[in-house]
């Protein structure tokens, strides 16, 4: 039996019938077609599947999507303003902090919300709001080095 | 020489904006329309006999719309060997018998994967336990349960390596060490899990979209299994989320989505779980490990001997090349006048091991690297000392196996040194170990028996000077669309922007081995720099007629500007010339071909990488937990092409390296992995991470384009071996099984403490 | 001076590489020409995993060294 759910998702409002056991990373992707948020386990693990809820980093799978009914979600095709990236986007371009990018969308969206709670993290600060995204590619140190980037302003946001 | 225009320079990836968007498109993400789900029925015993499948339950739910079993196969076994028929022993979808815990016995198409995967449990399968055996060293006992028939002790393979006279050597010799070791299996742990959307369509033609290492060793494994003519295949490769070995042989998810497709003549997508990834697909190769190794007192290495026994798991695959590969590196980076290596491949009831990142090579450097400093150290002689005496030098050739043309070992070890020295004196319980490496730049070998060239490629150029390039090389992550981006715009002097490559399809794109044996940079990139080269003749043939110098000028491309080499400013633009050229070809669009082949480069690869590493350590003596403070790496890996690609490929490798040494592992019970998801798998995180620190050495290596020669498996040789040598420095206990866990480190301690009582 | 192996032709410098290649060829066929000769092929791969030494294969190569020499 199918129960409504109304969301807000990159500032588009939404209105969707779903099953009651289906998580949120599920509405997104299968419901919503936003294909941009991955999955990578079944155990809330990797946090590929990281979004922004109400503000803060969220495993999208670890919540049922009825839960987040009424909630403003984020993901990474909220991140860029129309075509311009935002300063994380271009600074992980700068410094290759991607590889095969099935981990790039939790961590974009992981450090989004950090850098949105705490627009000066230390080096130590950074490092633990990323420990619940794994990147097998990458080592990390480059993801740490474009958000450290941020931080010190070599980047602009977009009007 | 000339400064290059594009290789060498820090370049955004060609796939970056697509990556940091959101918008790639990845097998994963793939809806086609009347597309169905696939599952997986596999199997919950090791070794068992098949006796009766009924799906008929199944079937009557609504909603299935197939149930297949290897009763719907063509009943042929395979293996990516394919020019050793004994060596194909894989039927992926079993008939007679099951070998191991997830093998698969039979596939579901449904309207979505909550029916598919409720079906599985309506398939009904009558089994007979088989005695089965977990342990190498049990199944090669005579009276061992046999894994398949007609095969001795279960030794799947068997290789021999031997240069010199080792027994004789060893009488001459001042000092002999024998060891044992245990090298542990280690999960891939790809991002995206093997997946495959398979369509085969009413006119009989099969496409398949799948997360590969080798799209055309897809199309061709496929078209053995299914009987398809190859050409009636097309394999596309889209973004891929990380292979690291174990997707370029065919899979459970491809296959079953082929068989379903082809009874419903409708797409079938297949997404393996987690927990299936961990279970049912290939792994790192475990290896008991016995070495003797004997040397002067002056640290001189006079003869060593190796004797492997790996655990097989239940199929061949490419266990065979993780074998040989083993053998072979056991002997890098040093100069053995007198060499032996036996390796024995056991089959067990266990998940199979196949190829992961370094192939062997990180088990035979963790354990090399290991037994030499525990030499040097009964010697009296500074670890980097005897490597230095030892190590191998340009131009040197390894006996009957191979030949060393480039090679910076040397320069690798004093800068080192020069590291070691500057960290000065370490606090209590802090330690450095340094470990060396040499590793292969792509295979010679044909075991898969393609009559292709290993690498093929080709340019074209059109009207408005944009180059599409078409090559068969597969970007999982390591960058070669980037790097072989970079090769084709250098060439022909354009820019990178210039350049759109359509890779990894076999529709479109000529054939190529794959990502592994890290041959891409340097196979493909010859045969992407010959293709170029085509292009760049013909389009000088006619700015040569339109501008008509002295006989005695050269002509070349640079930046997009066409000129005299002596005198630049003598020069006509890019564009201009391929307009000209295009109309003095009837209106055909200028066109290029490239390929490579290894010819007469010995028994193993055309070009070797070399490095060293020291890991630095802290150890709590309270706990036995250890933190990893530094990894810092001198390597050399010919001319960079792709600077940012390398750094990422070394930092990455430390990650998976480290995690090979530190942490990672896959307890079993009777043939059952323990920590099946990525909760209870222990890799490094952000937090575990060490600072990495990169010392480029700079090298030219003759056999690759512009001198360039592979980087990302040989980096993930030495680190296990670093994180051991460096554990003893620190704390004085040696650990020769991996991984190195804490419990072992804190069992050692109280060892030692209690040898001094 | 070469050694023929007598079941694939393939052609080694030395008995010991051609007992190497016919040993770890495996195949029904060189396993039966092991077998022709007295040995038991897994008899021959227990001798050289046990222990260090080359016994399992010298061996062999004796065998070869009468039978399968081929002056140049």
């Amino acid at each position: 039996m199918k129960k409504e759910l109304k969301l807000k998702v990159n500032g588009q409002p939404y209105d969707i019938f779903v099953k009651p056991k289906t998580l949120l990373v599920e509405a997104l992707r299968d419901h919503l077609a936003l294909t941009g948020t991955k999955r990578g386990c079944n155990s809330s693990s990797c946090g590929a599947c990281t979004i922004m809820l109400n503000g803060m980093a969220v495993k999208s799978c670890s919540i049922l999507a009825l839960q987040a009914n009424g909630a403003e979600i984020v993901t990474i095709e909220g991140l860029a303003k129309g075509t311009e990236l935002s300063p994380l986007q271009k600074a992980f371009l700068d410094h290759g902090s991607y590889q095969c990018g099935f981990c790039t969308a939790g961590m974009l969206m992981a450090t989004t919300a950090l850098l949105t709670e705490n627009p000066k993290p230390t080096k130590q600060e950074i490092k633990e709001g990323i420990d619940g995204n794994i990147c097998r590619c990458t080592g990390y140190n480059s993801i740490i080095r474009a958000v450290t980037a941020v931080v010190k302003g070599e980047y602009k946001e977009a009007k | 020489m000339s400064e290059y225009s594009v290789i060498g320079k820090r370049v955004h990836r060609v796939d970056g904006p697509e990556k940091v968007t959101g918008s790639a498109k990845y097998t994963f993400d793939l809806v086609l329309p009347s597309m169905l789900y696939g599952k997986v029925l596999r199997s919950p015993h090791p070794h068992a006999k098949i006796l009766k499948i009924d799906t008929r339950k199944a079937k009557r739910l609504v909603g299935v719309k197939a149930v297949v079993t290897g009763k719907d196969t063509l009943g042929r076994k395979q293996g990516i060997w394919r020019r050793f028929p004994e060596l194909c022993d894989e039927e992926i979808l079993c008939r007679e018998k099951v070998r191991y815990i997830g093998d698969p016995v039979a596939a579901v198409a449904a309207i979505d994967e909550d029916t598919a995967e409720e079906a599985l449990d309506l398939i009904d399968v009558e089994y007979e336990p088989l005695p089965a055996v977990f342990d190498p060293l049990e199944a090669i006992k005579e009276d061992a349960p046999q894994v398949h028939d007609g095969v001795e002790l279960n030794i799947n393979i068997n290789r021999h390596i031997e240069w010199g006279d080792v027994d004789e050597a060893f009488k001459k010799c001042d000092h002999i060490r024998e060891d044992q070791f245990k090298c542990s299996s280690q999960a891939h742990v790809c991002m995206e899990t093997h997946d495959a959307v398979v369509s085969y369509d009413y006119g009989g033609k099969m496409t398949v979209w799948t997360s590969t290492q080798s799209s055309y060793y897809i199309q061709r494994l496929m078209a053995d299994m299914t009987g398809l003519r190859e050409g009636d295949i097309r394999v596309i490769k889209p973004p891929t989320g990380g292979g690291f070995g174990s997707k370029f042989e065919l899979d459970s998810a491809q296959f079953c989505a082929a068989i379903l497709s082809m009874k419903l003549c409708k797409p079938v997508k297949i997404v393996l779980s987690r927990e299936e990834e961990f279970t049912a697909t290939k792994r790192r190769t475990p290896m008991y490990y016995f070495l003797k190794l004997g040397a002067k007192k002056d640290g001189t290495l006079l003869a060593k001997e190796a004797r492997v026994i790996t655990e097989g798991g239940a199929y061949t695959a490419m266990g065979a090349t993780a074998l040989y590969l083993t053998g072979f590196f056991s002997s890098f980076p040093y100069k053995y006048p007198n060499y032996r290596y036996d390796g024995y491949r056991v089959y067990t009831n266990t998940a199979v091991t196949s190829a992961m990142r370094g192939f062997g090579a990180p088990q035979s450097t963790f354990v090399g690297e290991s037994q030499l400093d525990m030499m040097a150290e009964d010697l009296g002689i500074d670890p980097i000392e005897i490597r230095r005496k030892n190590g191998m030098t340009p131009n040197y050739e390894v006996p009957g196996q191979a030949f060393i043309q480039s090679c910076g070992l040397h320069q690798c070890l004093d800068k080192i040194e020069e590291h070691v020295k500057e960290r000065g004196k370490l606090p209590p319980n802090h330690g450095i170990g340094v470990s060396a490496y040499g590793f292969m730049s792509g295979g010679i070998f044909n075991w898969f028996d393609t009559p292709y060239a290993f690498s093929a490629a080709v340019v074209r150029i059109n009207i408005d000077g944009k180059v599409d390039l078409f090559t068969g090389a597969c970007d999982i992550g390591q960058g070669s669309d980037t790097t072989l981006s970079m090769i084709c715009a250098e060439e022909l002097g354009v820019r990178l922007e210039d350049i759109r490559i359509h890779a990894a399809d076999t529709g479109i794109c000529p054939p190529d081995l794959g990502a592994w044996g890290s041959r891409e940079t340097l196979m493909n990139g010859n045969a992407v720099k010959m293709a170029a080269a085509d292009c760049k003749r013909q389009l000088l043939e006619f700015a040569a007629a339109k501008m008509a110098p002295n006989i005695v000028y050269d002509f070349e491309i640079k930046d997009r500007w066409v000129h005299l080499v002596d005198r630049p400013e003598r020069g006509v633009s890019y564009f201009d010339i391929v307009k000209g050229a295009i109309r003095g070809k009837d209106g055909n669009a200028i066109m290029g071909r490239g390929h490579y082949t290894p010819h007469r480069k010995g028994m193993i690869s055309p070009a070797y990488s070399f490095g060293v590493q020291a890991a630095e350590v802290a150890v709590d003596t309270e706990t036995g937990r250890y933190k990893l403070l530094n990894v810092t790496t001198a390597h050399e890996s010919g001319t960079v092409i792709n600077p940012v690609g390398i750094e990422g490929q070394l930092e990455g490798a430390i990650m998976m390296a480290g995690g090979y040494g530190f942490c990672e592992d896959q307890p079993m019970d009777e043939g059952k992995i323990l920590n099946p998801s990525i909760a209870d798998y222990k890799l490094i995180r952000s937090l575990d991470m060490p600072e990495t620190d990169i010392l480029e050495i700079d090298t030219y290596e003759p056999e690759g384009p512009f001198g360039a020669k592979e980087a990302g498996e040989g980096l993930t040789n030495p680190t296990a071996g670093a994180i051991g040598n460096a554990v003893y420095k620190a704390v004085g206990v040696r650990i020769n099984d991996l991984p190195i866990t804490p419990e072992k480190v804190l069992k050692a301690l109280k060892e030692k403490e209690k040898k001094k009582k | 001076m070469s050694y023929h192996c007598p079941v694939c032709n393939k052609v080694s410098s030395s008995a010991l590489d051609l007992a190497r290649h016919m040993i770890g060829r495996g195949d029904k066929v060189h396993r039966d020409w092991i077998k022709s000769k007295g040995f038991k092929y897994s008899e021959l791969l227990t001798l050289q995993f046990k222990s260090f030494g080359g016994e399992g294969y010298r061996a062999l190569s004796e065998v070869l060294e009468k039978e399968t020499k081929v002056e140049d």
